[in-house]
């Protein structure tokens, strides 16, 4: 029986080896120019994640990251450093807004749509990475709140200002999780994703809501909790070995940021939320979606929606189910981590586990935004010279272009692939040491986390199915 | 009705490649879970 196995594994891949390639004549062949076919990857992405899982088993026998080892590296920050990239973030706000509202409303010549969706949604979490929470420094609503709480302070006498409200403790993160969905239904489901004086208008009213929030329940009480891109990009920043303290800049570990995050409500769901929307992102640029979705499509308009009513609906169900979807996925391992036995509940599981699915997070985010980035990100050098797509040359870079050249698509699927697969043996090391806390027997930790091993195989392969989709 | 696409396994038989790691696991999966219950079996 021992014997079979390796032969019938042997077999399988000779003969998927021998067949044909993967049709691909409903869209543009990849210029990938790869040594074994793409699915060969995501069966050593999982041999991967097993040998790490069996070195993590033999090599990892107590927790290590429970406890956060912090050292300051920048004590005594100055105030006005704080002022100043407030300011910034406030100027940055407003080009934006102006370029959407009066500019060119072509989206490759305006300002808004290159920065929403590639600067602000792409390049912030990937600089969180490295620096830490870099957009709580920069953050436009946050400084105009702190801006007018230091004024009201000036003018007020001491104590007329009325007490903020106590943030309801059961909407927890739900308010960010909801924002970070309703944003990437703009991104992937709307028709005027690209307006740019659309986007100008929802950013505006994003910062009235941030600052009416602010202004009931507390600046720092709404920034924790219901500011959907300061909590979301707050959670990636825990991956960072740099962390903003009050005035100091404090080093730590990568990845040890994350096991002190409090699994207070709607944490799940954020996170299931931010790789659901990037897997529908995938998804929805694959064969299969766009067989399903014409039809879903004439379904609504059968009903009686109008066409784009009704692509818009299909899309809808298409990114809601993937969401849910991957919330099925993380809460089956949890299911199965609670057969396991020591009296642990399925909800408290969940919670404590969560931090688990950042760095699968981060990865999907890397996948999948890093072509984006990396090409549609040098847009910025003629765009910011001419924000408004007018003719103007303000920096003298308006004649700029994007260099296709400097890596090629080979290149950015080996980072794509280098990625997932990074970012998911970073999240199962991360649930083997929350294990070894959680479980009072360490056999019994090793064996809740097989469950866990089979969602990260889960989430890598389909992660690189994704990937593999949209290249045909 | 959405046609179930056989006609075209070409576009779309290497997707079930990608899920052979995860039924690989899985079956792996059932196998220590079968095992571990027949060893507390003889324990008890």
């Amino acid at each position: 029986m021992r014997r079979r196995l390796p032969v019938a594994v042997a077999a399988v891949v000779v003969a998927a080896l021998v067949l044909p390639a993967a049709a691909s004549a409903h869209g543009l062949v990849g210029k990938q120019d790869l040594p074994i076919p793409r699915w060969l990857f995501a069966w050593g992405a999982a041999m991967v994640l097993v040998l790490s899982f069996v070195a993590l088993a033999t090599l990892w026998p107590r927790p290590r990251m429970q406890e956060l080892r912090e050292r300051v590296v920048w004590a005594g920050i100055p105030r006005v450093l704080e002022v100043l990239c407030g300011a910034v973030g406030v100027a940055v706000f407003g080009i934006v807004v102006y370029a959407g509202l009066a500019g060119s409303q072509s989206p490759l010549e305006n300002l808004a749509p290159t920065f929403v969706y590639v600067v602000f949604w792409v390049a912030v979490p990937f600089a969180s990475l490295l620096l830490g929470d870099v957009f709580r420094a920069f953050n436009p609503w946050r400084a105009v709140a702190r801006a007018v709480a230091w004024a009201a302070g000036r003018v007020m006498p001491a104590g007329a200002l009325p007490e903020p409200l106590a943030y309801p403790v059961r909407l927890g993160r739900w308010p960010a999780a909801a924002g970070i969905l309703v944003f990437a239904w703009v991104e992937l489901v709307s028709v005027n994703r690209d307006d740019p004086s659309l986007l100008a208008i929802l950013a505006l009213a994003y910062a009235a809501v941030q600052l009416v929030g602010m202004s009931l329940y507390g600046i720092d009480p709404w920034l924790r909790n219901a500011d959907p891109f300061g909590v979301f990009f707050g959670l990636l920043a825990r991956v960072a070995p740099l962390r903003w303290r009050d005035r100091s800049l404090v080093v730590r570990r990568p990845l040890s940021g994350l096991p002190s995050l409090d699994p207070r409500a709607g944490t799940v769901a954020l996170v299931c939320v931010a790789i659901g929307t990037t897997t529908f992102d995938g998804f929805s640029m694959g064969t299969l979606w766009n067989d399903v979705a014409p039809d879903l499509q004439q379904w609504f308009i059968d009903v009686g929606l109008s066409a784009q009513d009704a692509l818009q609906l299909a899309f809808t169900i298409g990114l809601v189910g993937c969401v849910l979807a991957v919330y099925g996925l993380y809460r089956l391992g949890i299911a199965g981590m609670r057969t396991v036995g020591e009296g642990h509940d399925a909800r408290e599981l969940a919670g404590l586990f969560a931090h688990t699915l950042v760095p699968i997070a981060f990865a999907y985010l890397v996948a999948h935004y890093f072509s984006l980035l990396g090409y549609q990100g040098q847009a910025l050098a003629y765009l910011v010279s001419d924000p408004l797509g007018d003719g103007s040359n303000l920096f003298g870079t308006a004649a700029a272009t994007i260099d296709y050249g400097w890596i090629s698509a080979t290149g950015v699927w080996y980072v794509q692939v280098g990625a997932l697969v990074v970012g998911h043996v970073a999240g199962l090391a991360l649930a083997h040491d929350r294990a070894l806390a959680v479980y009072r027997d360490p056999q019994a930790a090793t064996r809740s986390q097989y469950w866990m091993l089979t969602v990260m195989v889960g989430f890598t392969s389909l992660g690189l199915w994704l990937l593999s989709a949209s290249a045909q | 009705m959405t046609e179930l696409p056989i006609a075209h396994i070409g576009h779309w038989w290497t997707s079930l490649l990608y899920l052979a790691p995860v039924l690989l696991v899985v079956v792996w999966l059932a196998v220590q879970s079968w095992r571990q219950r027949r060893q507390d079996r003889t324990d008890r």
